[in-house]
């Protein structure tokens, strides 16, 4: 909550969700400029840090894609402010060209990264460990391993990256970002710097030249870690296994041990400063045992590192254990408790015999109705999936879709009649059509069709239609347009007509952005089911490049503006389960608001659920879906 | 009987399917746009209407045949009737094709209320077909003159019962003639109950309708304003003047569908008409029930149709013609239940046994 992050009340303790507490870190860090592409699980510390960027006399953008985010931050940084860069782990890869460049320039003002990661891609399409990067670009980072560090990890972060003059990463997991606990508040720093006037002779610029200083500045970091208050050891002297942890694995491991009772057999060494690692302080703890148990989240990168020092450490006798090697613990996947609990059970001989967590006997469990992934009711997104697939099943040419990321990436499950062939990254779609749209000249017969959301298309299409344009790909490129980013919580993006900081802007039409580009545009409505379907199909015979604007608002917005009309069903006249339905509006259409009734054995609308677009009713075979009342303006 | 699952596999998928219509629009998961009639959707109702009125599901049709026309005298080549007929308009119509004999027999049903609603098909731009509904004898001009682009007219039947129609007369084509025959035959418990007065037209294929592009590409920027075939090849008269296309470039587009056809004039409809080859400006009629010859005989009566005694010889060359469409394609038809097609007619039985020795007698 916003007042508690801008709260001047040091010493005092609020429940804080870990982004709160990430937020609250640089600001107490004295930011003036924060940017940020959202991506679960980091979205909400952007948005909380524009709310409160006049207040807080700093400046905060959604900007256009990840890269943007980093190198608008460098901009500041060269001018000594604090910034603040947030992204989820696939932004990550995207800013990895400046990221690997930026390192070597360095930075003036202090710069934080903070990398949210998504172990089991809880809301992503894939798992990815980013501290590879931070070893790749040679950056020193921290990894939090509760609320109260991710707070004072970001806070002492500015004052790493200003002795250091280097980007420091900060690596957060799902449940340090969603998960909440107490965090004392730290003090303000008193006073903000103001840019400062650049010479003529400053410089921040990225060549080889630098690459010592880049691994002086990783030297340095070293030392500095050596001596972390956020890195250290708790248990007996000589245990019989130490666990070498970082993150949320700390947090589970000291669970499993106190549960099992070893706190005289098993020790716990902490790490907070994951990359470098503070190599005298680890090795003086393991001479006191012979075998190491790694917890880590995601990939086995402490891992490898610890077994890289045991390799140069001759006097280590160590049985290293974790992810790899024997794989004591999962190969992949988020960890838990209980994980834990059984590895380290079974390592040592230990029977757990505490309280198990109430658990209800399966005969008394009633049994949870199997759900899937499905858009909200009245998403435009179904519309535009149902007309694509139903227009390239009558067009019988087997066209060949390309997804991408957004919420419609659901598309390609049930919910969008599986209707994808590809799904790689954002922007991934378009580039893979145009390839495939080429071969066209080799008798490649079947017609190519890309999709991105709008936001999607500024992160990262616009090169992509470039390319598609200039060499005249065969190939339809259809913007889902629901003037939306949903997927993370409707952060406003260049198209919206609104900043981070609730300023009115003016927004970037996507229909002029592709005509000034060369290409031909349509734009259609996704509601007018038969009409946007004769629209798709004479596309789809036509050579070339063209381009098909989807428009039409999400539907968890538009229900805010306009008076929901209301929808139902004349029983009398549905079909049900006969003959000329067969349940066509719950069962193929399948919006969560057209719902069954099993007594009348008719269709129904669960009128709190619908949003009142009325598609259905445009698409009920008996004409049984009755719309009343509803407009514009409520 | 089988559902959309199985008439998506036995007729779409096998490419036996001849756009007649039947099938569209009481059915929310068969969709069409031009020449493509598929299941945009998964449909799991086992009993279909659907796979019931479809030609192209198995049918005895000589039981349709028996239950629809059953004191007509039988034949073979061109199925029952009684009487055949070199027909003309006695005043030109508008866009008529041959005689112009359908379109006055479409005036005599309106005029005589044999029905008050008509299924004909008309087009915007002398070739795309475009089904309707006509209440009002004045629209009857939009729809003259043939169409050779195969178009799912059929589908109109529901239309007309949203409409609650009473007494619908259908133009169509031999194989929608099929389907509403069957739709009968099947559904006779369908509601409402409408009474059906059909007028069956000739036809030895319909096109696809990628004939279109190939006309926009052999005629740039020329609009058609008439297609045709008389004696020699496919005639396409445009805005620049007449152009002969030779008739086998044409056939390429012709509709898969229609290679299953065994019917070449409409043999179960009330009345029957088609070109009359020997004389242009003629049409021959096939009166073939009651029903047929009450609205032919007013027709004439009116003073619309003139009407002459059927040249003993070319009732011959009618028949050969019927025949050979039959027999070229029974061989299509066994060669595609040879590869799986499911069988939609008992190629065994007496009819199609008589209709293969007929031919061969022809050939000696």
């Amino acid at each position: 909550m916003e007042w508690m992050i801008t709260a001047d009340e040091p010493g005092k303790t609020y429940l804080m969700q870990g982004n709160e507490a990430v937020a609250r870190g640089a600001l107490e860090a004295g930011i003036r400029f924060a940017a940020a592409y959202p991506g679960s699980p980091s979205s909400e510390i952007l948005t909380m840090l524009g709310h409160v960027a006049d207040k807080m006399e700093m400046y905060a953008e959604w900007s256009t894609n990840e890269t943007c985010a980093l190198e608008a931050c460098l901009g500041a940084s060269f001018a000594r402010v604090r910034s603040l860069c947030v992204m989820k782990q696939n932004g990550l890869l995207v800013v990895g060209d400046a990221l690997h460049s930026a390192s070597l320039s360095g930075v003036k003002g202090g710069l934080v990264m903070i990398v949210a990661d998504d172990p089991s891609a809880h809301s992503s399409t894939n798992e990815f460990d980013s501290r590879h990067q931070a070893k790749s670009a040679a950056l020193p980072m921290l990894e939090p391993a509760n609320i109260q560090e991710a707070k004072d990890m970001v806070k002492w972060g500015y004052e790493l990256s200003e002795q250091l003059q280097q980007l420091v990463m900060v690596r957060t997991v799902t449940r340090i970002n969603h998960g909440r606990s107490t965090v004392t508040l730290g003090q303000m720093l008193a006073e903000k710097p103001n840019p400062v006037t650049i010479g003529e002779w400053d410089r921040m610029v990225a060549i080889n030249w630098f690459k010592d200083a880049q691994i002086a500045k990783l030297d340095q970091a070293q030392e500095i870690f050596e001596e972390s208050p956020f890195n250290w050891y708790k248990g007996p002297e000589a245990p019989e296994i130490i666990i070498i942890t970082c993150g949320t694995g700390w947090l589970y491991s000291s669970e499993a041990v106190e549960a099992l009772g070893l706190n005289e057999k098993v020790g716990i060494l902490k790490i907070g400063t994951t990359y470098p690692l503070p190599e005298k302080f680890i090795v003086k703890h393991l001479l006191n045992t012979n075998k190491v148990l790694v917890v880590e989240e995601v990939d086995p990168f402490l891992e490898q590192n610890i077994a890289g020092i045991i390799a140069y450490h001759p006097e280590l006798n160590i049985e290293l254990l974790g992810r790899c090697g024997q794989k004591t613990l999962p190969r992949n996947g988020e960890l838990n408790p209980d994980i834990v609990r059984n590895i380290l059970a079974s390592l040592t001989g230990k029977v757990f015999t505490g309280p198990e967590v109430a658990v209800i006997p399966p005969e008394e469990a009633t049994p949870l109705p199997a759900r899937e992934l499905t858009f909200c009711a009245g998403c435009p997104h179904r519309a535009s999936f149902f007309l694509l697939k139903q227009t390239l099943r009558i067009h019988e040419g087997q066209g060949v879709v390309m997804g991408d990321i957004g919420c419609y990436t659901m598309g390609g499950q049930r919910a969008g009649h599986y209707l994808y062939n590809f799904l790689c990254c954002m922007g991934g779609g378009i580039n893979a059509a145009e390839g495939m749209g080429q071969l066209t000249r080799f008798g490649f017969k079947q017609p190519v069709l890309a999709l991105a959301g709008d936001s999607t298309f500024f992160h990262s299409c616009i090169p992509g239609l470039v390319n598609a344009k200039y060499h005249d790909s065969n190939m339809l490129f259809v913007v889902l347009d629901n003037s939306a980013t949903a997927m993370t919580g409707f952060q406003p993006h260049p198209g919206i007509g609104l900043t981070a900081m609730g300023k009115a802007a003016e927004p970037i039409s996507i229909q002029k952005v592709a005509e000034a580009i060369g290409c031909q545009v349509t734009v259609a409505d996704p509601f007018d089911i038969s009409g946007t379907t004769e629209i798709v199909y004479k596309l789809l015979k036509q050579p070339g490049l063209k381009v098909l604007i989807l428009k039409q608002e999400c539907a968890t917005l538009a229900v805010r503006k306009r008076k929901k009309p209301r929808v139902w069903v004349d029983q009398d006249l549905c079909r049900g389960d006969e003959c000329g339905c067969g349940r066509f509006c719950s069962r193929i259409w399948g919006c969560p608001g057209n719902i069954w009734d099993y007594e009348a054995g008719r269709a129904k609308i669960d009128e709190v659920v619908c949003v009142g677009c009325g598609v259905c009713a445009s698409l009920c075979p008996a004409g049984a879906i009755k719309i009343e009342g509803g407009g514009a303006d409520e | 009987m089988p559902g959309g699952m199985e008439l998506k596999n036995d007729v779409f998928v096998s490419s036996v399917c001849a756009l007649c219509g039947a099938c569209l629009d009481w059915c929310p998961y068969i969709a069409n746009i031009e020449d493509h009639l598929v299941m945009r959707f998964d449909c799991y109702v086992a009993d279909g209407r659907c796979y019931s009125v479809c030609p192209r599901t198995f049918t005895d049709w000589q039981a349709i045949s028996d239950r629809y026309l059953p004191d007509t005298p039988k034949n073979i080549e061109i199925g029952p009737y009684y009487k055949v007929y070199k027909v003309k308009a006695s005043q030109g119509i508008n866009g008529q094709q041959d005689g112009g004999t359908v379109s006055n027999l479409v005036k005599t049903v309106m005029e005589d209320e044999l029905a008050e609603t008509v299924l004909l098909t008309g087009t915007d731009d002398h070739i795309t077909p475009e089904p309707f509904l006509v209440e009002n004898p004045g629209d009857i001009e939009k729809a003259a003159g043939s169409r050779f682009l195969a178009s799912p007219g059929l589908r109109k039947i529901i239309e007309a019962q949203e409409k609650k129609v009473q007494k619908l007369a259908v133009v169509g084509r031999p194989c929608q003639i099929q389907a509403l025959r069957k739709l009968g035959y099947n559904q006779s418990n369908e509601k409402p109950p409408m009474e059906v007065i059909s007028i069956g037209l000739f036809c030895m294929w319909s096109l696809g309708w990628d004939f279109k592009e190939y006309l926009a590409k052999e005629f740039p920027g020329e609009k058609v304003l008439r297609m045709g075939i008389p004696q020699h090849g496919f005639v396409v008269t445009t805005d620049k003047g007449e152009h002969n296309l030779p008739l086998d470039e044409v056939k390429r587009y012709i509709k898969p569908g229609c290679s299953y056809c065994l019917d070449m004039t409409s043999e179960l409809a009330d009345i029957s008409v088609g070109a009359f080859e020997a004389e242009e400006g003629w049409n021959t009629v096939i009166v073939r029930s009651q029903k047929g010859q009450e609205l032919f005989s007013k027709a004439v009566d009116k003073g619309y149709l003139i009407c002459e005694d059927y040249p003993e010889d070319e009732l011959n060359r009618l028949k050969g013609a019927s025949i050979g469409k039959k027999n070229r394609n029974l061989e299509n038809i066994q060669a595609a239940f040879d590869k799986g097609v499911k069988p939609f007619i008992d190629l065994n039985s007496e009819m199609y046994v008589k209709v293969k020795k007929m031919a061969e007698g022809m050939v000696k």
